[in-house]
């Protein structure tokens, strides 16, 4: 059994897994990691399966005593990690000793860090996941929104060999390049003049952003109100056009419904990428065509 | 219907875009027939739409032609809905009723007649969305027929029974929302714990019974002392 012992949660640190999916027919969210590239590395770093918890830590990480000793691998967002206060390297698979305290500094590069822990995580899971839920957070996953003196044991796993990643080996996580987006449903509802400001402007990850969505600050030009669409499915990645003409980008904790019209969804591998922008950051649009 | 593609992982069915029983079965009927398939991940059915997610053991052409097909044998006559009625007990008196007089108002009917009217007819859930557990249900008799408050309340309590257009709703949770609320059910619609952790699924049948608020209260302790029991009250 290796303890963990939470000295501080940081800004916003919550377990994760790849979340529940088949649930959404009663309404349920799908949650699970945002950044689902970075999340199965770190799970693969540290010698478990790809649907293992992690910790999703966002740009103020935690403090953690490590009671006893286990293996971790840190890979995402570059959240200064170290570990006693010596720096660490992320995307490799990390001893730690028996006391180790691992905390977090400045915010470097990107939003979210996945933090993965060799073995079986003793923590409740609900409908198939241990991933955070908002729906009745206190019965349905109590341990998975890290607080303050929160205690984690995990059952410890084989020993795993070191493993390094490279630079060049990994996704690239940068927020310069343009996010890939298939036309969405309603895409010939939107006018050209919208069409042309949606893919040609830059949009500001909005500060109200959050796990179940990314507001977007500019309202798209000349944005004529669209007939409400019925109630229909949405899904993460789907970007609905509000009244007002902002964008919404919807992503893990999304509701499972929605009446604004869909101009896009993102491609999956960017909406890996687009999980590690943060408030504040700018993001242009891509049109790319269904293969 | 028509297949649309929705990001690559998922596609979107269209029926005709309209709140219609009829089209609503279509949706269901598919919606039951895809569950059978194992490369679809996840269901969406909604008013007259049904999202497929799928993995990557199967593509959009292939699906869609799964779908075509099951689609073209099908008629949503031959779907098996549940024929057992729920009924809900909806105390509609004060401080329930927050927005009794302003629907009052609005439909030209008294509290009288808007509840009369609201429990004499047997609603369909059409689907579920919007928070863990809310039901869509309908049509509201024309009558009743009332638009959306102009300012959505932050917080609107579990339980609360709402109206919206020509629909109406129970609240499974605390949410903010802009229904007209005109009572609130003790009974819980919504419980986690459960293995079917929601009271209803799309195409249940539903119907509200009045009751008074000595009545809702004592509901109300049973459930909270975890004396009530749902199958018992549903018989």
């Amino acid at each position: 059994m290796a303890r963990l012992h939470f000295l501080k949660s940081g800004l916003q640190t919550t377990i994760q897994d790849l979340g529940r999916q088949g649930v959404q027919d009663l309404g349920i969210p799908i949650n699970g990691t945002m950044d689902k590239a970075s999340a199965q590395l770190a799970n693969q770093l540290a010698g478990n399966d790809a649907n293992s918890p992690v910790l999703e830590i966002a740009l103020l990480g935690p403090k953690i005593q490590f009671e006893d000793p286990c293996q971790i691998a840190i890979t995402g967002a570059d959240l200064s990690a170290e570990i006693n206060g010596n720096t660490i390297p992320l995307f490799r698979t990390i001893n730690i000793e028996h006391g180790d305290v691992l905390s977090f500094g400045k915010p470097l590069t990107g939003c979210r860090a996945y933090l993965a822990i060799n073995g079986k995580w003793d923590i409740q899971s609900w409908l198939g996941s241990c991933s955070a839920s908002a729906t009745n957070t206190a019965q349905t996953t109590p341990d998975s929104i890290i607080v303050k003196d929160q205690i984690l044991e995990i059952i410890r796993g084989k020993e795993q060999p070191i493993i390094a990643i490279s630079e060049s080996e990994r996704l690239s996580l940068s927020i310069e390049a343009p996010i890939k987006v298939y036309p969405g449903p309603e895409f010939d509802a939107f006018s050209d003049i919208e069409k042309q400001s949606f893919f040609g402007n830059s949009f500001t990850i909005g500060p109200d952003s959050n796990r179940m969505g990314y507001r977007l600050k500019e309202a798209l030009s000349g944005y004529t109100q669209k007939k409400e669409v019925i109630s229909s499915g949405v899904i993460p990645g789907t970007i609905q056009i509000t009244n007002s003409g902002q964008p919404i980008v919807l992503m893990a904790d999304a509701q499972t419904t929605g009446g604004y019209p869909r101009i896009a969804n993102v491609s999956s591998n960017d909406l890996d990428r687009l999980a590690q922008f943060k408030p504040g950051d700018k993001v242009k649009f891509e049109l790319i065509s269904f293969k | 219907m028509k297949i649309v593609r929705f990001g690559d992982s998922a596609l979107l069915l269209n029926f005709e875009q309209k709140i219609d029983e009829a089209i609503n079965n279509q949706v269901l009927s598919l919606y039951k027939q895809l569950q059978e398939i194992k490369e679809v991940t996840f269901l969406i059915p909604a008013y007259c739409s049904l999202t497929v997610g799928f993995s990557e053991n199967t593509s959009f052409k292939t699906l869609s032609k799964q779908i075509e097909e099951l689609n073209s044998k099908s008629q949503s006559t031959d779907l098996e809905l549940n024929s057992k009625i729920i009924e809900i007990p909806v105390c509609y008196q004060t401080p329930y009723a927050l927005d009794m007089n302003e629907v009052s108002e609005k439909t030209g009917l008294t509290q009288q007649e808007i509840i009369d009217t609201h429990c004499q007819e047997t609603y369909k859930v059409y689907m579920l969305g919007f928070v863990a557990g809310f039901a869509y249900l309908g049509s509201l008799p024309e009558q009743l027929f009332c638009p959306r408050k102009e300012e959505p309340r932050k917080e609107v309590l579990v339980g609360s029974v709402g109206l919206a257009g020509l629909q109406t709703g129970i609240y499974p949770a605390n949410a903010p929302g802009g229904w007209q609320i005109i009572g609130r059910t003790p009974i819980p619609t919504f419980n986690p714990k459960a293995e079917k952790p929601t009271l209803f699924k799309a195409g249940d049948a539903v119907k509200f019974k009045p009751i008074s608020t000595s009545e809702f209260e004592e509901i109300e302790k049973r459930v909270s002392s975890n004396t009530f029991n749902l199958e018992e009250y549903y018989g």
